[in-house]
């Protein structure tokens, strides 16, 4: 059965990837352009419901969403009508999972439009990491909404990797109720011209959420990270972190944005964005933005951007340590607030050996 | 047994003089202690040695077993055997103290061979213990939120790890509370042994107290300007530095004078804060 499982899987997937199916890898969901090819959950998660949207399209529960799930973006619209890809993942009622699902999209056809629901119920509690990765060249569309009920917390782990000829729109939605919490930490090391958003909404009182993300470009990428917590009621609050590192002479652009509107009284705003730039030619901007409509709010943010820090590579060399490995030490350790979120060895080691790749 | 020597040694710091002709000879087995006022360029001397790409060396020598060890990157006067406990080590954010070590041990293996994570642990575990440090420790990032004792007693365990042949310890009393540096005291002098040379700066005697020094330098004005044994420390102890000023004729014995530099932290809004708003 092991073998069977294995000799299909390293058929039909990169090679980049086919290391991490190792016999201690388990809750594993691997989706091909709009198929489900490989699936193997432990016995934690027989409550979970997941289904590939090939099926699901007219599921009263998609097609509510769909409706309710408005977001206005030529991506997006594209996406809702064009969907080849997704899937649908329902986490019911009270039930808290501590495992965290992996979900591999792989792309081999020239165009993947994918299309994945997240909907926690009342009081549920669920880990969900993605990798995105490519076979060939093309268009990647990508949009996950995430529905977050009242009490229900999701942690949305996120490493995108897709080649240079790769046009790449990333949309992640989170629509947040009472109480309930929502974490998107998004690695995304593609060498694509990418235009990733995360939006978050805060739409109850007491709702939270947290945008993190890290981003490195480098050659002659272009890439725009833009974070939205919007917070649509009073008492909530909303957190983005962005860390980037700019090679060679690629652009990298933070557009982090928190937005307050009037009459959503005690709600907490904060922001922060650190950068480095590596590159001669390398430009990165962070456009922290709060739009704030109401003046009993806490809200703070801050940028700093720079060229890597002399004090910290001279105390590194100073202990024997070559410059080229005090950079590596310098830059994991500065990505490591997404790098701890990895739940296996094989894939923290995929991160970092792609870090190292995208900042020689 | 190693030596080092440093002959005449001038540096300078954004085209202003501060080391005016540095002479000092340690030896394996010898320990020794500069003192001296704030703003003599006692600390300067320390980075000088290791490497800060701060200072500029315009004159002089500063030879480790007869390897000139100016023309040495600053990793390389590491792996030469130099180690220099910082003043105020920087804090490195993701880096955890073990995979500092652990990176900074291999550096001196071979390539391609690395530590057995065994021994490493077992020694690593014992220096912390010796150091009365949190277990914790290994997995806090590098420096990151530590107290100023902690730090201090981060750069000794470093030094333990490490094993140099000449150790500069700048000012590893400052921030030291008495129990803090009774400890650190401690494990330096056992650390000592015929094949360290150690390097002591400081401005008070206290460091002294714990760890015996051979030779004791006074600097002034960028020099070593009066050398001795332990009875000049005491006198120093007892008289400061006033009648060494006299006895030489030097009026102010500094060469760095402090400026205050306005600082904007981080969190602030730097625009506002340039406008004065």
């Amino acid at each position: 059965m092991k073998f069977h499982k294995q000799k299909l899987l390293s058929d039909a997937l990169p090679q980049s990837i086919e290391s991490f199916f190792t016999d201690e890898f388990t809750n594993y969901i691997i989706v091909k352009d709009g198929h489900i090819i490989a699936k193997q959950l432990e016995a934690s998660f027989s409550s979970l419901v997941v289904s590939s949207l090939e099926g699901e399209l007219d599921n009263p529960l998609y097609k509510d969403y769909k409706e309710l799930l408005q977001y206005e973006d030529d991506a997006y619209t594209y996406n809702m009508n064009e969907t080849t890809s997704g899937l649908l993942i329902h986490v019911p009622r009270n039930q808290v999972f501590s495992d965290t699902l992996h979900v591999f999209y792989v792309q081999e056809q020239p165009e993947m439009v994918n299309n994945t629901l997240i909907v926690l119920d009342e009081n549920s509690e669920f880990r969900y990491f993605e990798y995105i990765t490519n076979m060939s060249d093309g268009h990647f569309n990508f949009v996950s909404n995430c529905v977050v009920q009242e009490n229900a917390r999701i942690e949305y782990t996120a490493l995108s990797k897709l080649t240079e000829k790769v046009a790449a729109s990333l949309i992640r939605n989170s629509y947040v109720s009472r109480y309930g919490s929502s974490t998107h930490n998004i690695a995304e090391v593609n060498d694509s011209l990418t235009d990733s958003k995360t939006n978050i909404y805060l739409n109850e009182p007491y709702a939270a959420g947290t945008a993190k993300t890290v981003a490195i470009t480098n050659h002659e990428q272009e890439a725009r990270f833009r974070q939205l917590i919007q917070h649509n009621a009073p008492d909530t609050e909303g957190y983005i972190e962005n860390y980037g590192v700019a090679n060679n002479q690629s652009v990298l652009v933070f557009e982090g944005v928190g937005s307050i509107k009037k009459n959503m009284k005690r709600s907490v705003a904060r922001q922060s964005n650190k950068g480095i730039v590596l590159g001669a030619k390398s430009r990165l901007d962070a456009n922290p933005l709060l739009l704030i409509d109401e003046f009993d709010v806490v809200a703070s943010h801050g940028a700093a951007i720079g060229k890597m820090d002399d004090e910290q590579l001279y105390y590194l060399m100073s202990r024997g340590i070559t410059l080229k490995n005090a950079e590596r030490l310098i830059i994991s350790g500065f990505l490591s607030p997404v790098l701890k979120k990895l739940s296996s060895e094989e894939l923290k080691e995929d991160f970092v050996l792609t870090v190292e790749h995208k900042t020689l | 047994m190693s030596t080092l020597i440093i002959k005449n040694l001038h540096a300078e710091v954004d085209e202003k003089e501060i080391l005016k002709g540095v002479n000092l000879e340690i030896k394996g087995g010898e320990t020794h202690a500069i003192m001296g006022p704030n703003g003599t360029g006692k600390s300067t001397l320390a980075s000088v040695i290791m490497g800060h790409p701060k200072y500029t060396v315009t004159k002089g020598e500063v030879l480790l077993d007869g390897e000139n060890v100016l023309e040495m990157e600053v990793d390389e006067r590491a792996r030469a055997g130099l180690f220099l406990g910082m003043q105020h080590p920087a804090e490195v954010p993701g880096v955890t103290n073990s995979d500092f070590i652990k990176t900074a041990m291999n550096a001196r293996l071979e390539e391609g061979k690395n530590i057995s994570l065994f021994k490493f642990i077992k020694e690593y575990d014992k220096a912390v213990q010796e150091l009365k440090m949190n277990e914790d420790l290994p997995h806090r990032y590098l420096n990151e939120g530590f107290s100023g004792g902690e730090k201090k007693r981060n750069e000794i365990l470093q030094m333990k790890m490490l094993k140099p042949k000449v150790a500069i310890l700048d000012e590893i009393d400052s921030g030291l509370d008495v129990d803090a540096l009774k400890i650190v005291g401690e494990n330096v002098t056992k650390m000592k042994n015929d094949d360290l040379g150690l390097l002591l700066i400081t401005h008070y005697q206290r460091l002294l107290e714990y760890i015996n020094a051979d030779f004791i330098h006074v600097m002034m004005k960028g020099k070593i300007v009066k050398s001795g044994n332990v009875d000049l420390m005491k006198r120093i102890d007892t008289e400061g530095y006033d009648w060494i000023k006299e006895e030489l004729g030097i009026d102010d014995e500094r060469v760095i004078v402090e400026e205050d530099e306005e600082r904007v932290m981080l969190g602030t809004c730097a625009t506002k804060e340039a406008l004065d708003l």
